[in-house]
């Protein structure tokens, strides 16, 4: 059964190569007669190991993981670390193991007292429930766990049946607890799914506000000076070509100063295609890319920088991807790095537009229609429009990271429009939309990265969170098209703010690549990375334990005493004792032999002659027990005066 | 206070897994522990997959539990227990089912309830652990470890769980029960369980039956050799009279002249006729050997392993005097001084031996009252024999009081293995150390 569960677990979780190793060393034990003498110290070390095992285990997962999935993980392993116990166990003398080897304190008081009884516990049965459990850790939800878990129970609760039952009873009841257990399932997932909408539906009315990706709140109006850190968040490859400029995370669609929101744009799950991998968001083809982007999750979750107009995602390990009719992508469920190459089109083939799309709130109306009717918008062509847009901002407007106070009676949009004409690129963004919505022309804003540095270390451009920035889509000639107004100096007053190259980019550098050697695990799991590391910590454990030279065969008790015994069962001389049993009478329980005969002789039967018999027993006694046996010639001897013993009495009449 | 939180807590835990160890099978135990693990790690159903093993085994045991709700049927139950038990060893004894019901009753295991063993405040807060000062501070302040130690302790009796294979019906079964003695005292039976699992091995369903019983747990004992304490043998006041419980002594000395108040039957007819007056017979004043056991009940915190030694020595003592023709009078401070005199017919020693198996330290009083009793009986003592727990200036005392009168002693001293002992000032005062765990060494070695 032990073996049926490590195969369930292998199979579950995909460490099928483990799995079946482990199955093998522990279902052979039936056929392999050999059990080690192990004493406590060996016992000690062992559990030592799989402390070890265990603590190492537990770092990795613990590094640049959030808790609960750090703890599923290391119960994903649990069966690997706890292996050297169970096969302890099982191929021990003892054929239990104690206590003491889990607990110091224990152990201190194994050590102190010499005749320390200890306290047996058995594994086994744990183990089973143990695999079994890290199975479930897997999170295979193709219903599969379930059924596997059931035969593994079931088969194990057969051996425990009360046997004064029927077995109709008991398979009744089993039947029920099976169909209960189903429903069960499905009811405690749904219940669950029905408690968070309920509980995110208290949570939206709580604070009358919805959450990202559906809004995002500018600075516009904030006074001071917007500070960012320079810590690395993407980092993007291309093999040839220049980047993408823009990597967009969300675009919004309706401005309520200071936040825009995405209004009507739900998620919807996407499907992988059938490697599981990649994920197509558009049926158009793309035209450029792929463009490697490797990101950061936050406890699995988070949305995904791309490329404006993105149709394909490839190499994407997460476990659901969603995305929204405004060409936001987000990782329902993944790992703390995702590494994505997407394939985009020239512009978004996000849905077209609405009349959202051309919405001017209220408030800023009067300074953006005032204007856009100074630029003429509404009369020029939507390319001219745009062109001159573009051209009022690069020339009377400046960068500024720092903000200040807006005047009396002005949003902070049209203070920035009117009098000061410095901001940061939401200012910049947000103007733009509202002025193209001005002129009819429908326009959204986004929200992502610029990529522009080139990092000498990584090879490869590197992005920060100072890199954030805002720009504007609009819909030129049937699709999304960007935008960005916000003076190219941008970047330079950034790379001024912060330092560019520090020693936390270097430490930024080795936790990617640790968490890229980390994460790559789901590629090849156990037999790609960590899991060969334990290959030689197990065989060292083993040579170490053969090499220790308690080789005690399966027991002096068992099958193998059966067959020490058996050495000499051949001998001749038994047939005397039956011939002797039959012509005088039968040998008393556990009566030795010599006593026998001895009591035969003093019988003085007529039809019995024991005069060679002592000499005959003596010889048959060194068969039986010498360890050094009888020479070819004494057994042949042994055999013919036996032969003539017998051939001398069956000839007398009884 | 926060002692008091804890042994609330250490209440409930106990009862709670007493409980359950009772409610459950070792299966149902695993199942249990699952379902914890399970519903530990797979609260989220998005994250695992771990509720569906959780809702599995919910169901298993939930229809366990139901079919348990049904106990077994009422039988009457009798225990036929042995006299006494001794400390340490197996002691067996047969539990009687009877079966009223017309249908036979099959598949019933059965359980002992013994009395409580959970300590009482007091206990646990007074108590301590052996080598419990040598437990770091957290396990110091939070005494499980004392809690358990005191668990352990008043289970004077360790049964295990026996299998009815049948009772008749109308009819009885009989269930012989072996169980191991734990430690001296009194074990009370309180009731018995009449358990019986559910078809799927998981869940018991019990019923309890009232059945009080008491069983007296002697103390262990251990061989000694012969008592050969260098002291005459003296005069006992009240002669042979205290000593034989009836009659006189026969040992024929002299004959007098009648007093009055003498017995009639005394009266030697014989000679009476001849001078014509009337004579007696007299008997001899009676001289025999008298030994003290003094046994020091004064335990130091954390000496009950000890303590416990000292009364199985004690008790190995008592024994042995067992068909020598000597008395032996054991003295100890329990809640007030306390004699009790045994052998040549005086008292019976099994008497001695239940006095021992219910000997508790004495927590307040003082090592000169023992003093007082012992030095108080010297004359009529030809020897004494000391059980100590410790060596200080008031046993030193007892001892060198004991020579000064000319009464020998032979002092035992009941240490720890590591315990630090002045072993050139014990042997000079004669004193023989016995240690922990290894007394009946110490004891072949007198």
């Amino acid at each position: 059964m032990m073996g049926a569960a490590l195969l369930f677990w292998g199979w579950q979780t995909g460490f099928l190569v483990a799995a079946v190793a482990m199955a093998a060393v522990i279902e052979a034990r039936s056929l392999i007669d050999v059990r080690w003498d192990l004493s406590r110290s060996d016992f000690n070390r062992i559990s030592d190991v799989s402390a070890v095992l265990l603590a190492l285990i537990a770092v990795y997962h613990v590094l640049g993981n959030d808790s609960a999935r750090a703890v599923l993980a290391i119960l994903q392993w649990l069966p690997l670390i706890v292996f050297p116990l169970v096969a302890c166990q099982l191929y021990g003398a003892a054929g239990v193991l104690d206590a003491s080897i889990f607990l110091w304190s224990l152990r201190r008081r194994a050590n102190a007292e010499p005749d320390y009884a200890g306290m047996p516990v058995d594994l086994a049965y744990p183990f089973v429930a143990l695999t079994l459990l890290s199975a479930s850790a897997a999170n295979v939800r193709s219903g599969l766990f379930f059924v596997g878990f059931a035969a593994i129970t079931v088969w194990a609760l057969w051996g425990v049946r009360a046997r004064r039952y029927s077995t109709p009873v008991w398979l009744g009841m089993v039947a029920a607890a099976l169909a209960l257990g189903w429903a069960g399932q499905l009811g405690l997932a749904a219940g669950q799914r029905a408690l968070e909408r309920m509980a995110t539906a208290w949570f939206v009315d709580y604070l009358g506000r919805e959450a990202d990706p559906y809004r995002a709140t500018t600075a516009l109006g904030q006074v001071g000076e917007l500070k960012l850190s320079s810590r690395i968040l993407l980092r993007v490859e291309t093999p040839t070509a220049p980047p993408p400029a823009l990597l967009r995370e969300a675009s919004y669609n309706i401005y309520n100063a200071p936040t825009w929101y995405a209004v009507d744009a739900p998620f919807r799950h996407v499907t992988p295609e059938s490697d599981g991998a990649t994920w197509r968001l558009a049926s158009r083809t793309a035209e450029a890319g792929p463009v490697t982007i490797a990101a950061y999750l936050r406890r699995g979750k988070g949305m995904l920088p791309a490329p404006n107009g993105t149709v394909e995602l490839a190499n994407l390990l997460v476990v659901e991807l969603a995305s929204n009719r405004m060409g936001a992508i987000r990782v329902e469920e993944g790992l703390g790095l995702v590494r994505y190459g997407a394939r985009y089109a020239g512009a978004a083939a996000d849905d077209p537009p609405t009349r959202m799309d051309v919405a001017v709130p209220r408030s800023e109306a009067h300074a953006v229609g005032r204007i856009a009717e100074d630029l003429r918008l509404s009369r020029l062509a939507r390319h001219d429009a745009v062109v001159a847009v573009r051209a009022y901002f690069r020339d009377g407007f400046r960068y500024s990271r720092f903000v200040a106070d807006s005047a009396v009676g002005t949003t902070a949009l049209a203070d920035f429009l009117e009098r000061t004409r410095r901001g940061h690129c939401e200012y910049f963004a947000t103007a733009t939309v509202l002025l193209l919505r001005a002129a009819g022309i429908p326009a959204r804003y986004a929200v992502g990265y610029a990529v522009h540095e080139w990092s000498a270390l990584e090879r490869r451009f590197v992005v920060r969170a100072n890199d954030a920035h805002a720009w504007a889509l609009v819909w030129l000639d049937g699709a999304w098209r960007e935008l960005d107004t916000t003076p190219p100096d941008w970047v330079e007053a950034e790379r001024e703010a912060v330092s560019r190259f520090t020693v936390g980019d270097l430490w930024s550098w080795g936790g990617y690549l640790f968490a890229r050697w980390r994460w790559s695990e789901r590629e090849d799991r156990l037999t790609g990375s960590v899991g060969w590391l334990l290959v030689p910590l197990f065989l060292l454990l083993g040579w170490r334990l053969y090499s220790r030279r308690r080789i005690a065969r399966r027991a002096a008790r068992g099958p193998t005493a059966a067959r020490a015994i058996a050495r000499g069962a051949d001998s001749a001389f038994y047939d005397v004792e039956r011939a002797l049993a039959r012509l005088a009478f039968p040998r008393a329980a556990a009566e030795p032999l010599s006593v026998w005969l001895r009591r035969i002789t003093s019988a003085g039967l007529p039809d019995v002659n024991t005069a060679r018999l002592p000499a005959l027993l003596a010889l048959h006694y060194r068969y039986r027990f010498d360890p050094l046996g009888l020479a070819d010639e004494e057994r042949a001897r042994l055999a013919a005066e036996a032969g003539s013993w017998l051939t001398e009495h069956s000839r007398e009449p009884r | 206070m926060l002692r008091r939180f804890f042994y609330r807590q250490f209440r409930i835990a106990s009862r709670v897994s007493w409980a359950l160890a009772r409610q459950l099978t070792p299966a149902g135990r695993l199942v249990v522990g699952a379902l914890l693990t399970a519903l530990v790690f797979g609260p989220n159903t998005r994250l695992t997959v771990g509720y569906q093993a959780f809702t599995l085994l919910g169901a298993l045991l939930a229809l366990s539990t139901v079919w348990a709700l049904v106990p077994p049927p009422r039988l009457d139950v009798r225990r036929r227990l042995p006299r006494y038990a001794t400390a340490g060893e197996t002691v067996i004894y047969d539990v009687v089912l009877r079966n009223r019901r017309a249908r036979a009753v099959v598949g019933l295991s059965i359980l002992e309830d013994l009395e409580d063993p959970r300590p009482t405040l007091a206990d646990f807060t007074l108590a301590s652990e052996p080598h419990e000062s040598e437990r770091n501070w957290f396990d110091r302040k939070l005494a499980w470890h004392r809690w358990v130690w005191l668990l352990a302790r008043n289970r004077r009796l360790d049964v295990r769980e026996h299998t009815v294979s049948e009772v008749p019906s109308a009819g009885e079964a009989r269930v012989r029960v072996e169980a191991l003695a734990r430690r001296r005292g009194r074990v009370r039976f309180r009731g018995l369980t009449l358990a019986r699992t559910d078809p799927l091995g998981l869940v018991r369903a019990l019923r309890r039956l009232r059945a009080p019983d008491t069983l007296l747990v002697l103390p262990r004992r251990y061989p000694v050799p012969d008592l050969t304490l260098p002291g005459a043998r003296r005069y006992q006041p009240g002669g042979i009279a205290l000593a034989s419980s009836v009659g006189d002594s026969e040992e024929f000395v002299s004959l007098r002249e009648y007093r009055p108040g003498d017995p009639l039957k005394r009266i030697h007819w014989r000679s009476s006729a001849r001078r014509g007056r009337a004579v007696v017979r007299e008997h001899q004043d009676e001289f025999f050997v008298r030994h003290g056991l003094v046994l020091d009940t004064f335990m130091p915190r954390g000496g009950e392993p000890r303590f416990e030694d000292a009364v199985a020595v004690a008790a190995s003592f008592a024994a042995g005097v067992r068909g020598q023709e000597a008395l032996l009078d054991l003295m100890f401070v329990g809640p007030q001084a306390y004699v009790f005199t045994a052998g040549r017919g005086v008292g019976q020693l099994e008497r001695m031996l239940e006095v021992l198996a219910d000997v508790m330290p004495c927590a307040d009083g003082s090592f000169a009252v023992l003093h007082r009793l012992v030095a108080e009986r010297h004359q009529a003592l030809s020897g004494v024999v000391c059980v100590l727990l410790a060596w200080d200036d008031q046993r030193r005392g007892l001892l060198q009081h004991l020579r000064a009168l000319g009464v020998p002693a032979l002092a035992l001293l009941v240490t720890g293995a590591d315990q630090a002992v002045d072993a050139d000032e014990l042997a000079s005062e004669g004193v023989r150390r016995l240690v922990h765990d290894h007394i009946a060494e110490g004891l072949a070695g007198l």
